[in-house]
């Protein structure tokens, strides 16, 4: 222990891994490239709650997208240990017996590895990017650094316009549940993770399809 | 990996035959493989007479329409539904589609990896004879039907043999015309016109009194320059008339024949008893007399990129021509033609990237955008020894601006590199990862920028400095006012002229990378990571070599060759006292670059790890043999540039 730390670093050191995680970013996406080049990860977390504070992650599934294909070989699935203080809620969710669950350590190594610099896209991501974020907190990464894309707010964006505000809509409308059914993509393994990305992947290609043919082609105005 | 998702499509593919017959382990392994595409209402998945991808399809859901176009109408051959498997045929007879297959509304379609199935067709012979009995009924859509089975494998067997790749095969293909039809100068137009009429031919060789050749006459002149021009029917022959014509011997190798003409673009070549134009005309080969010899071949590929101004097209392009680099490979013809072939190829798609940029931008840049500049190739690329579509490497060279117009000149030339890389991705090229591309500003750079930068590598070499040097001391000019580069090259002329600092710092480097054999002669591989136990092509043998190549010749003050097996030939003409080792260098540099190109073919990525391991033996023995130069070349390196006192 280095004498600096007697003045309470607040922050974690950085890991190697989140070095050269952020080491990634040197150069954005051109704005020009067309959307077939682009390399997505469609990702979701299953959580024990929706408080990124005090909840945490029990699973984490992602499958790539690029080029309009799901690449079913590069889809990845992590069943995480639980923090040591929360082993008794554990027991609720039957999850963790029949995986081979991950240290905290692991997951993020890989997690980082798996995503570089693709566009990371989730339904209601923002949610699952907190959560991420705190699971990465402890490796000395503050911010994930890759560009973002809400499979809700794309679909808003196409169906209504990029002006309408959900809160005058039906309830529940965008949900991932609502536009599965409104896009014909066959609901099973719902609420397990690598299901949850699999179900959006499906949605992103939809929507970009749809997009392509509203005249979004590509990088940038896909991100406006 | 995922298990919820690869159990997903399981769970599909097991409802529907023939994926019904196989084992849970094997169908695992099919999951795995699975790409899930997505098509749009009228999108076409393949197209009649595309080649065959690498796997065929699975419809999961939606609707797609097998049609058939013939005399331009268009018929539907077969409706698939959910389950059905289609674009078999093609990939069992590696021949191109017959059918159209087209979104009828939209679709999710899974795609299984042939190179998957095709472990499974061997172990399962159910499997195998389910896809025969539909080949051979000439099925196009595999459905439940199991009845002709029993007879069909042997036909299914003998399908497979055929690689339907039709490519030149040697001299013998080519047809050139005997009978030349030729006039002499002085006389009329209309008289050679009634000639070329009553020999029914395109052209006609116009000589002079010996019959040597003095120029040719087509169709084609006769329109452009004659009856467009308003020009009397009397005009004599050699006013409009091409001129010089290229000649060559009857006896040339082909391959020089057919480069001749790609390079040049000539749709004409003239045979003459000696192969100057001082001698009597003996032959006419046209471009024509090629492309119907061939059906997949250079000049019909470079035909279609320059026709096309459409980016998927290009990429599909540039696809066959891996499909030839192969086919070249196995037959082995000679590195030097393969190359140029290839690099010929690359260079027409920088050129069109280049002018689609500019069609696309101009008109913001009314300014900007007529500044003349011009397109590198950088490294492998700039030496024309880039076969595979590894790392891209290039930069942009531009006029020199007006303080006051630079910022937004450099604006423009960034954004056409950018656009041109992007293009160039599509067209399946890879991103450098040391960002050594045209659309980094620090190598998009007016002429006097670039000066700058030579001079600072040559004058204060360090390490960094001289890793450049390696890359931008290959740089070939693509597109654009070529002037500009040879003003590059002038400028590193001048520098190194009495630098000899430079070149110990350049040959320093050449020895740095590790010695290929180790003590007991054995492969020294990569102790760890992901190429652990492989021998490192790129980095311990062709590097050393071009390193050497660049070193030698520029110690001689010879800049403008930049290929390294020519850079080799040349200086084996520059020092005769060690002419046999320079050749050997160039010929072991040719032998490396095709097994380096052969092993990223077979593996699909950069070729630049071989596991010698894998090897047979005489491969293996080719391979030392291809080092045994370089450890001479250095050790003549070291006395030199009296490296063993030079240190920093």
């Amino acid at each position: 222990m280095g004498w600096l730390d007697f003045f309470g670093k607040k922050e974690s050191a950085k890991a190697g891994f989140v070095k050269d995680y952020e080491a990634l970013f040197v150069k954005g996406i051109p704005r020009m490239r067309p959307i077939s080049q682009l390399n997505f990860i469609v990702l979701d977390t299953e959580t024990t709650g929706l408080q990124p504070k005090t909840d945490y992650i029990l699973s984490f599934g992602a499958v790539k997208v690029r080029g309009y294909t799901i690449s079913v070989q590069s889809a990845l699935e992590i069943y995480l240990n639980a923090p040591l203080q929360n082993r008794e809620s554990m027991k609720v969710h039957e999850i963790m017996h029949s995986h081979e669950a991950f240290s905290l350590q692991d997951f993020a190594k890989d997690m980082l590895g798996f995503i570089g610099t693709d566009i990371l896209v989730g339904h209601h991501i923002g949610f699952d990017i907190a959560m991420l974020e705190k699971a990465l907190k402890p490796f000395g990464l503050k911010k994930l650094l890759n560009p973002l894309i809400d499979t809700k707010d794309l679909a808003v964006r196409l169906e209504m316009g990029p002006n309408y505000d959900t809160r005058y809509g039906k309830p529940g409308e965008f949900s991932l549940d609502e536009l599965c059914g409104r896009y014909h993509i066959s609901l099973d393994d719902r609420h397990t993770a690598a299901g949850d990305a699999f179900l959006t992947a499906q949605l992103l290609l939809k929507l970009l399809k749809i997009a392509e043919q509203k005249g979004i082609q590509d990088y940038g105005a896909l991100m406006r | 990996m995922s298990n919820v998702i690869v159990n997903r499509v399981k769970e599909f593919l097991k409802r529907f035959p023939p994926f019904t017959f196989l084992s849970e382990a094997s169908l695992q392994l099919v999951a795995k493989g699975v790409e899930v595409h997505y098509f749009a209402k009228g999108e076409f998945l393949f197209k009649q007479g595309d080649p065959a991808q690498n796997c065929f399809f699975v419809l999961k859901e939606g609707s797609v329409h097998l049609t058939e176009t013939q005399d331009g109408q268009t018929k539907v051959r077969e409706v698939c539904d959910e389950g059905d498997v289609f674009g078999v045929l093609a990939l069992l007879g590696k021949r191109p589609y017959i059918l159209n297959a087209v979104a009828e509304e939209e679709s999710l379609v899974y795609a299984i990896p042939v190179s998957i199935f095709e472990i499974i067709l061997e172990e399962n012979s159910r499997v195998s004879l389910y896809f025969a009995a539909g080949f051979a009924s000439g099925q196009v859509v595999v459905r439940t039907d199991l009845s002709q089975s029993q007879k069909a494998r042997g036909i299914f067997m003998e399908a497979s043999k055929d690689t339907g790749l039709l490519i030149f095969t040697g001299q013998s293909d080519l047809n050139f015309s005997k009978d030349v039809v030729t006039c002499q100068q002085g006389i009329t137009i209309i008289e050679a016109v009634k000639k070329m009429s009553t020999m029914g031919v395109g052209s006609i060789v116009v000589t002079d009194a010996q019959e040597h050749p003095m120029g040719i006459i087509t169709d084609k002149d006769l329109r452009n320059r004659l009856i467009a021009q308003n020009m009397p029917y009397e005009t004599p022959v050699e006013e409009i008339m091409t001129s010089p014509v290229m000649t060559m011997t009857r006896d040339a190798g082909f391959s020089a024949l057919y480069l001749t003409m790609i390079k040049n673009r000539l749709h004409h070549l003239i045979f003459t008893e000696d192969g100057t134009a001082q001698s009597k005309v003996i032959g006419i080969l046209s471009d024509h007399d090629i492309l119907l010899s061939q059906g997949n071949s250079p000049a019909v590929l470079i035909n279609a990129l320059m026709k096309t101004w459409d980016v998927k097209e290009m990429a599909k392009v540039r696809d066959s021509a891996e499909r030839l680099l192969r086919y070249y490979l196995e037959n082995e013809l000679s590195m030097d033609f393969v190359a140029s072939i290839i690099s010929e190829i690359n260079d027409i798609i920088i050129k069109r990237a280049v002018q689609m940029a500019k069609k696309k931008h101009d008109a913001d840049y009314p300014e900007a955008s007529k500044v003349k500049f011009c397109f590198l190739s950088l490294g492998s690329e700039g030496r024309e020894e880039q076969l595979l579509r590894t790392d891209l490497d290039n930069a942009m060279v531009f006029a020199d601006v007006p303080e006051a117009q630079l910022k937004e000149v450099k604006e423009y030339m960034l954004l056409i590199s950018q656009e041109v890389i992007e293009i160039l991705l599509i067209c399946g090229f890879q991103s450098c990862p040391g960002d050594m591309m045209a659309n980094n500003p620090k190598w998009c750079q007016p002429l006097s920028e670039w000066k700058k930068y030579f001079s600072e590598w040559i004058l204060q070499p360090n390490q960094l400095a001289i890793m450049h040097s390696t890359i931008f001391f290959d740089f070939r000019p693509i597109y654009g006012y070529k002037p500009l580069a040879e003003e590059m090259t002038q400028h590193i002329y001048n520098e190194i002229a009495d630098k000899t600092i430079f070149l110990n710092f350049l040959a320093k480097n050449a020895l740095l990378n590790p010695a290929p054999l180790g003590f007991f002669r054995n492969f020294i591989v990569e102790k760890s990571g992901e190429h652990r136990d492989k021998f490192d092509i790129k980095l311990r043998a062709m590097m050393p070599l071009a390193d050497i190549a660049r070193l030698l010749v520029l110690s001689h003050r010879v800049v403008g060759i930049n290929n390294t097996f020519k850079r080799f030939e040349k200086l084996s003409e520059l020092e005769p006292n060690y002419r046999e080792l320079f050749l050997e260098a160039g010929k072991a540099y040719e032998i490396l670059m095709r097994m380096r190109a052969i092993e990223g073919l077979q593996s699909n990525n950069s070729g630049r790890f071989i596991s010698p391991e894998g090897m047979g033996k005489i491969q293996r023995q080719l391979l030392k043999n291809a080092f045994a130069p370089i450890d001479e070349l250095q050790k003549i390196i070291r006395v030199r540039f009296q490296l063993d006192y030079f240190t920093n």
